[in-house]
């Protein structure tokens, strides 16, 4: 069978399982939100200052730096929670309920079997990012009056490979683990532990986290990169694929 | 900006938000009506209404997510 079949069954899965909507509202929901809650918590608080008296609450105006700083981060922490829970039991689900004996014993190769489960979460993830960037960028002109289209694209690459990255990490819990909670667990588990590595001296440079910091840096116009970390995403992503594509290889299903 | 020109200019902004909610909410509690108890996670359809009703999007996308057994 050929990949391009494989893939088409697993887009058309996503699809009839609501995960393609799911994840898609969701992010397209946070896109929305973000400028929205930047405009919005100042007011809010003058609103709850100006109710008692005495208490003067001094912000200063809303910009579209602080409109991008919620964006990056409601989707490197809800948007990506969402991301694990669509993505945890792709293969895991599969060997659980038995049916990847069903489309391993026609003729379909292994590896072929992997890269189009994986290839249609990334192609969602980017629908997705797509659709939660262009609303993002639409409501950031709306309140903010501009954004600079080019910076916000550069951000949104970067905001693009960090979430292939933990894409990554989940479908390696996947195939590792039987379970899908288990998967999704240790996912979580992995995400984390970058996180907290990023926090080191050294092999921070390297890690997601520091795309996340490249990013907001853009926003605010310093001249800052993270190319170790650019180049530290892309060796996990392939490491993440290459050890799941080994340990599937010789699984028992 | 006064509260009633505040409110009024976020409105615009607000009301899709809400009804992407509200759309998450109803597509999710369809879906659970639909499904005989035995094609739910848990076999129990009230706990999946009132984790759909009661967390705010997270709910529903749990229940898509995870709720269901085919």
């Amino acid at each position: 069978m050929r990949f391009g079949v494989l893939l088409r069954k697993e887009l058309l899965e996503l699809w009839r399982t609501y995960k393609m909507l799911a994840m898609g509202l969701v992010f397209l929901l946070f896109g929305l939100l973000s400028p929205a809650m930047a405009k919005l918590t100042p007011e809010l608080l003058k609103m709850v200052g100006t109710s008692q008296p005495g208490v003067v609450i001094q912000i200063p105006p809303p910009t579209t730096v602080d409109a991008l700083d919620q964006y990056l981060k409601n989707l490197t922490q809800l948007c990506t929670l969402v991301l694990i829970l669509v993505a945890m039991g792709v293969v895991a689900r599969e060997r659980e309920r038995g049916t990847a004996v069903l489309t391993l014993s026609k003729p379909v190769g292994r590896g072929a079997f992997l890269a189009a489960k994986f290839a249609s979460l990334a192609a969602l993830l980017a629908g997705s990012l797509v659709v939660s960037a262009a609303f993002c960028y639409l409501y950031t002109v709306l309140l903010f009056g501009s954004l600079d289209a080019w910076l916000f694209l550069q951000a949104n690459l970067l905001l693009a490979e960090y979430l292939l990255v933990i894409l990554a990490l989940t479908f390696l819990g996947s195939t590792l683990l039987r379970s899908q909670l288990a998967a999704g667990g240790l996912a979580f588990g992995l995400w984390m532990a970058t996180g907290i590595l990023g926090a080191l001296p050294r092999i921070g440079k390297v890690m997601p986290g520091e795309l996340v910091g490249w990013a907001a840096a853009l926003s605010r116009g310093l001249v800052q990169t993270a190319w170790p970390a650019v180049w530290g995403g892309l060796a996990l992503i392939v490491l993440c694929l290459a050890v799941s594509w080994l340990s599937f290889r010789g699984q028992e299903l | 900006m006064s509260e009633t020109t505040t409110i009024r200019t976020l409105l615009p902004v607000l009301i899709p938000i809400v009804v992407i909610e509200l759309a998450l909410l109803a597509a999710a509690l369809a879906d659970l009506s639909r499904r005989p108890a035995e094609q739910v996670r848990g076999h129990n359809k009230w706990i999946w209404v009132a984790v759909i009703v009661l967390i705010n999007f997270i709910g529903p996308i749990v229940y898509f997510v995870a709720g269901r057994e085919e």
